[in-house]
């Protein structure tokens, strides 16, 4: 009688012979310098393609910003053979007890708020109601809407104040007024509001028109055929998925706002009258190269310099839980 | 409860982007209550088609009715339709919740009543413990559900799906087939559902459309559409692996009308006589015996390889300038270098115009007798 009795059929890999999988003999470690050496030379590129750049910023970003906290803390009045006087923290005493700060701060904010309209609302209007427009038209309006942040703020400034003229300008004759609009203290603020929006409200066009064009637009043929209407669509689709543009334009404008008025300010109003457009870079120019306070400018500078990275990093997380719906 | 008039009438639908006509003069009856679908190779147009029925494209000719309202220039919003894309343009920032509710908000509904009816809706669709989850929290399968809910959660008149399986793995698309056919039967809702694949046709569709090139090529049940293909393009589409083509030359015999070309002789089974044409012969894989030997007559061919699908082989020929497949139950005892005859009944025979791919039926003339 034959007898017998199952057994498991092995998975292949064993199956194969397991001497197969051992490393083979020949192949032992070199000196390990050498394997070091190696390591290095295949891991080195991506370094040294940043390394430019990166020299760049130590150079020009990182050791002024690192000078400046230091020079916070001296008095000195730019003159080199004059020698640095060390003075603890007396610089931002001044600096938090005059009212000059709270002023321009306040000033800023306003050039901020009163930029958003350029920067957000137009923008965003505007991009929507051209999103048909296609082909060459397209790109003649777009060419058309750059247009001005391609002239230098500086020679866009000398065109404004001829403009602006109380006497001969067209702005006054167009609207039948006599306003002196860049020496009055009512006004002078609004005009260099008026005339950076002018400059920067076609940039932020096309920054909204990319973000429209890379929504899918299956979304609104979808929203269509649900219901909605335009407007809901809108509403309810096309801006919420916009947003994550909508926030870095934000960004933008809270942060460069002072930047993008300053050349405007020192060409047409020198932060007056009487500091109505002194906003905080202002302040920090006229510390600096009017009355000659390095150490107090520093001060400024470094408090400007940590309100702006509190400010950003705030906006930075709002704008980062808007857009991690992201697919 | 639903509305009685959801049949969809396509009346000469036509649209050209420039010099590309992506749908030609289609016309199509799409019967209250049917799944309906639009089948074709890639970039045959039925998307177009399907946008046309939605609102979503104007056709650049041709109407669109539903019922017996013409809605060719009536926005999509208006017309009462329900769409599920094939990638299923949820709104990523809404919830699933939010999602399927979106048609009900569009229409006004009252808070309360939307989130009862979500309610409803999930609950059918085994959805309940996802509502607060977003979209990117969805595996491909969920995702497809929630499209298939925010459709279903207002009773349209209509359906329309485009490729809604597409995006799912094997084993997924069969499951979410059937739930599909289930959903069709138990609400009795016209379907109109494009595809590329011929399985979920065959499975699915109490009527297939085939397109080619925007053109209709042939519309009928999947039993017709499979055993009577109009033409060589359906013949070509439907079946894996494809129909047996053969340039073939119809020609009377001793034995009645048979289709011969090189090595190939097979009797039509029709006992008649006719002026000899060119034809394209048809035979499906499955419909081939191997016989033996000896005989003579049949398709003679030398086996060039043979494929293993599990249940079944399929035996890749050559017989003259032609390829020939065999498919039958495993094993089908041949081996690569084989010679074989291969046989087949004439009434699974498929003849077409050799000209115009068309499908050539028999129609015996009037009897005359010879003078
Ligand atoms: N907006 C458009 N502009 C120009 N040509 C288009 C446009 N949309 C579609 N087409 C063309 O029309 C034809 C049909 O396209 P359609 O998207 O309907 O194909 P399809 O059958 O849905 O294909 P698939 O199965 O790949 O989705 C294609 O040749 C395509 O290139
Ligand atoms: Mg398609």
């Amino acid at each position: 009688m034959v007898t017998g009795a199952f057994v498991e059929v092995p998975p292949a890999a064993q199956a194969a012979g397991g001497a197969a999988d051992a490393p083979p003999a020949g192949a032992r470690s070199r000196a390990p310098w050498r394997a070091l050496w190696r390591r290095a030379v295949r891991l080195a590129p991506p370094y040294l393609f940043l390394a430019p750049a990166l020299v760049l910023l130590v150079v020009w970003t990182y050791r002024p910003l690192a000078q400046t906290f230091y020079l916070s803390f001296f008095s000195w009045n730019l003159v080199p053979d004059v020698p640095m006087v060390p003075v603890g923290t007396a610089n931002y005493e001044r600096l938090l007890t005059t009212p000059d700060l709270a002023d321009s701060v306040g000033l800023t904010f306003v050039v901020i708020v009163a930029m958003l309209p350029f920067t957000l609302v137009l923008p965003v209007v505007v991009a929507l109601l051209t999103r048909r427009v296609r082909g060459r038209a397209a790109a003649a309006y777009r060419a058309l809407i750059f247009a001005p942040m391609l002239v230098a703020p500086v020679a866009g400034a000398a065109v404004w104040q001829w403009l602006l003229d109380p006497s001969a300008g067209i702005v006054n004759t167009l609207l039948g007024t006599g306003t002196n609009w860049l020496n009055s203290v009512d006004t002078s603020l609004w005009a260099i509001i008026a005339i950076t929006g002018w400059h920067v409200a076609g940039f932020a066009v096309l920054v909204v028109s990319a973000g429209l064009t890379g929504i899918n637009p299956d979304y609104a043929a979808a929203a269509q055929v649900d219901g909605a209407s335009r407007g809901q669509i809108t509403r309810w689709v096309t801006l919420p998925l916009l947003s994550p543009t909508l926030a870095f334009l934000l960004l933008m404008t809270v942060l460069l706002s002072a930047q993008w008025t300053f050349p405007l300010i020192d060409t047409l109003t020198q932060g007056g009258p009487v500091g109505s457009t002194t906003t905080v870079y202002y302040l920090l120019w006229e510390y600096g190269f009017r009355s000659h306070d390095a150490g107090l400018a520093a001060a400024a500078g470094v408090l400007f310099f940590a309100g702006f990275m509190l400010v950003a990093s705030l906006l930075a997380r709002i704008s980062d839980r808007l857009s991690r719906y992201d697919d | 409860m639903r509305k009685a008039v959801s049949r969809i009438r396509l009346q000469r639908l036509t649209r050209r982007f420039g010099s590309v006509t992506a749908v030609d003069a289609v016309s199509l009856d799409v019967a209250d209550g049917e799944f309906l679908v639009l089948l074709g190779p890639s970039g045959c147009g039925k998307s177009t088609l399907l946008r046309m029925i939605a609102g979503l494209l104007a056709p650049t000719e041709g109407r669109v009715l539903l019922g017996d309202a013409d809605i060719t220039d009536v926005p999509p919003r208006r017309r009462d339709l329900a769409m599920v894309f094939q990638s299923y343009a949820l709104y990523p920032h809404l919830s699933v919740a939010r999602n399927i509710g979106f048609p009900l908000r569009a229409r006004g509904w009252s808070r309360a009543a939307i989130r009862e009816k979500v309610a409803e809706v999930a609950a059918a669709l085994d959805l309940t413990e996802l509502l607060d989850r977003r979209p990117r929290e969805l595996s491909g399968g969920q995702r497809q559900r929630v499209a298939l809910g925010r459709a279903l959660v207002r009773d349209p008149g209509a359906f329309l799906m485009d490729e809604p399986l597409s995006n799912l793995d094997a084993a997924l698309r069969a499951g979410t087939r059937a739930e599909i056919s289930a959903l069709h039967k138990r609400l009795g809702a016209t379907v109109v559902y494009v595809t590329h694949d011929q399985v979920e046709a065959m499975t699915m569709a109490t009527r297939i459309a085939l397109l080619d090139k925007g053109r209709l090529e042939q519309v009928g049940t999947p039993a017709e559409v499979y055993d009577e293909p109009a033409s060589v393009f359906v013949a070509r589409f439907l079946g894996s692996p494809a129909m047996n083509l053969i340039d073939a030359t119809v020609a009377a015999t001793a034995a009645g009308l048979a289709a011969r070309a090189r090595e190939v002789e097979l009797p039509l089974g029709i006992d008649a006589e006719t002026p000899e044409r060119p034809v394209v012969l048809g035979v499906r894989p499955e419909h081939l015996a191997i016989a033996g030997q000896g005989a003579e007559g049949g398709i003679r061919a030398v086996v060039e390889a043979v494929e293993n699908l599990g249940s079944e082989e399929v035996a890749h020929c050559r017989a003259g300038e032609a390829r020939v497949s065999v498919r039958g139950p495993r094993p089908l005892g041949l081996r690569d270098g084989d010679r074989v005859r291969l046989t087949a009944r004439p009434e699974h025979l498929h003849l077409f115009d050799a000209d115009s791919g068309r499908r050539l039926a028999w129609r015996p003339a009037p009897v005359t007798t010879p003078a």
